[in-house]
């Protein structure tokens, strides 16, 4: 679905932003991409969708060569929604916002309707409908920043900080979301700083430091290694670190298997 | 929205850099009331290469290179709009049309010059300073201050939402001139209402640091306008009354 092979990129001359990445994502994955401040998170996802071309090495999606494509015909089959709202957010009424890549694409009119009305109800939006998406809370802008994206369907999601600044009660409704277009079939990429997030919801994760990935592989067994996790200036999840307090081996991040292997080493000691 | 960086003052050590700005400012001023006043092709370029002497000695030519590319596509807006207004509303012969809508481009092209060789060799800092010292109140020096400060962080985010809108399928370089004017709309907007957003952001970080506080305000470092300056700005002189010459002398349109 997705491949890296080698990829390599520079803003400036002589500092690479990444540096020779090889990763590959299967359709319908849910995957999450985490390291520290300027790892080249952003960049990477940038060149999924042929914002960025690689100075060196090719990116294939949905095998298609990002170098041999537009951004617009990319983008169709990849929707990147990033970090801040306001850097895209621009019409005068919701609907609108929401029709605007639908018209871009040149879909027809009733089917740009038809999807409209269902990303309106499908993130609770109808309240605010005709109205000005400027007049909404931040968290709310968030929210119709991805429906603008989700509304045209795109094959592979990617997400950049979709967490930040949203309650617990958006996280939820975020996580359940992913796994629902996960269900339904979609790639899903999510850049994210929140490490509880990855470790409670995704089940792949992919460490960047410096522009390179350190490590890839099922979060219960990336997310307890220490190495890595200081490497990429990441906070461990809770309960790695209990379980490394309490010498748990293997350590893990599922609460049902600490809170049991705790019930069982109190059993132990009581016995 | 690169052309912003040919605006954009990095640290030098030129003897341009370090001229006054109230030196610089004159040469501003007194080149731009030329530009203004004359028509002619020919002057108008004279003026326009007044400031590659500067460019040159500054050696800031390949970021004065992207202000200048930068703005052709504004040119040839502006000569495409004078020539068909001129010629088909106004009624003028088509020489007359095309003469004159040349030496607005050209006009338009030397004050993008002059500017921008003001801005890339002059410090925000040292203009406010020199500002001040010019009995401009301090809050108006300072709003010119940040405006210029905010200079690079728009062009930032104006690069960050081209990102944003062409992820959903907009296509910048698409259509005939009116389209492509159109396609500006959903960039111009989220940096006009973020500009808003943090503007209010910072008037309240600033006030709630107790910003005009205390009304009599001293510098810890005072401009000197010195033998340099008073040479610099004596050359701009010459020129000037040069160039008006041949207006007063010549009666060149
Ligand atoms: N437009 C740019 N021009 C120059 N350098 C850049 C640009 N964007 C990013 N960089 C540099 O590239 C590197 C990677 O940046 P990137 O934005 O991909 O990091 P990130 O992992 O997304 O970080 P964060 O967690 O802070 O969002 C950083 O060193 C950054 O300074
Ligand atoms: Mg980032």
């Amino acid at each position: 679905m997705i491949s890296l092979e080698g990829v390599t990129y520079s803003y400036m001359p002589g500092i690479n932003a990444l540096d020779h990445i090889d990763l590959n994502i299967g359709a319908g994955e849910l995957v999450a991409i985490v390291g520290e401040n300027g790892a080249g998170k952003t960049t990477l996802v940038k060149h999924i969708n042929g914002l960025l071309k690689p100075s060196e090495g090719r990116v294939t999606v949905c095998g298609l060569d990002s170098k041999a494509v537009t951004v617009a015909s990319l983008a169709r089959k990849v929707g990147l929604v990033f970090q801040n709202p306001d850097h895209q957010l621009f019409a005068e009424t919701i609907e609108k916002e929401l029709s605007f890549a639908l018209v871009n694409f040149g879909l027809p009119p009733d089917e740009i309707k038809r999807r409209t009305e269902w990303a309106i109800s499908e993130f609770e939006l109808s309240q605010y409908a005709g109205r000005s998406p400027f007049m909404l809370s931040g968290g709310e802008r968030k929210r119709l920043a991805l429906a603008s994206v989700l509304c045209y369907g795109p094959e592979v999601l990617i997400l950049d900080e979709p967490t930040t600044g949203q309650d617990n009660r958006q996280k939820v409704r975020m996580a359940s979301l992913l796994h629902k277009l996960n269900q339904q079939g979609k790639t899903v990429l999510v850049v994210t700083h929140d490490m509880e997030f990855v470790s409670d919801y995704i089940p792949r994760v992919v460490v960047m430091s410096h522009g390179r990935v350190i490590a890839d592989g099922q979060s219960g067994d990336v997310l307890v290694r220490r190495d890595i996790l200081e490497r990429a200036s990441l906070v461990p999840p809770q309960l790695a670190e209990i379980s490394w307090e309490l010498g748990l081996d293997p350590p893990s991040i599922r609460l049902d298997d600490v809170v049991a292997r705790l019930a069982k080493l109190i059993g132990g000691a009581k016995a | 929205m690169k052309v912003f960086k040919g605006f954009e003052y990095r640290r030098g050590t030129t003897p341009i850099h370090a001229l006054d700005p109230r030196a610089k400012l004159v040469y501003l001023m007194l080149f731009m009331a030329l530009a203004i006043l004359y028509s002619n092709p020919l002057v108008l370029i004279m003026i326009f290469a007044s400031s590659l002497p500067m460019v040159a000695i500054a050696r800031v030519f390949s970021k004065w290179a992207i202000s200048i590319r930068g703005s052709f596509i504004f040119v040839a807006f502006i000569f495409l709009f004078n020539l068909l207004a001129l010629y088909f509303w106004g009624g003028n012969t088509l020489e007359v049309a095309v003469l004159s809508s040349l030496s607005m481009a050209i006009r338009f092209i030397s004050l993008i010059s002059i500017f921008s060789t003001f801005f890339l060799t002059t410090s925000p800092e040292d203009m406010t300073q020199s500002m001040v010292q010019m009995k401009i109140p301090y809050d108006y020096a300072l709003t010119f201050n940040m405006a210029m400060r905010f200079v690079p962080t728009l062009s930032k985010e104006a690069q960050y939402i081209m990102d944003a809108q062409k992820s959903r399928g907009l296509e910048m370089e698409k259509g005939n001139l009116v389209a492509r004017v159109k396609n500006y709309i959903p960039v111009l907007i989220p940096l006009i209402i973020s500009s808003f957003r943090r503007a209010e952001l910072v008037a309240d970080a600033m006030e709630s640091r107790a910003f005009g506080a205390s009304k009599k305000r001293t510098s810890i470092y005072v401009l000197r306008f010195g033998g340099k300056d008073a040479l610099f700005v004596s050359i701009a002189l010459a020129s000037f009354f040069a160039l008006l010459s041949l207006r007063l002398l010549l009666s060149v349109p």
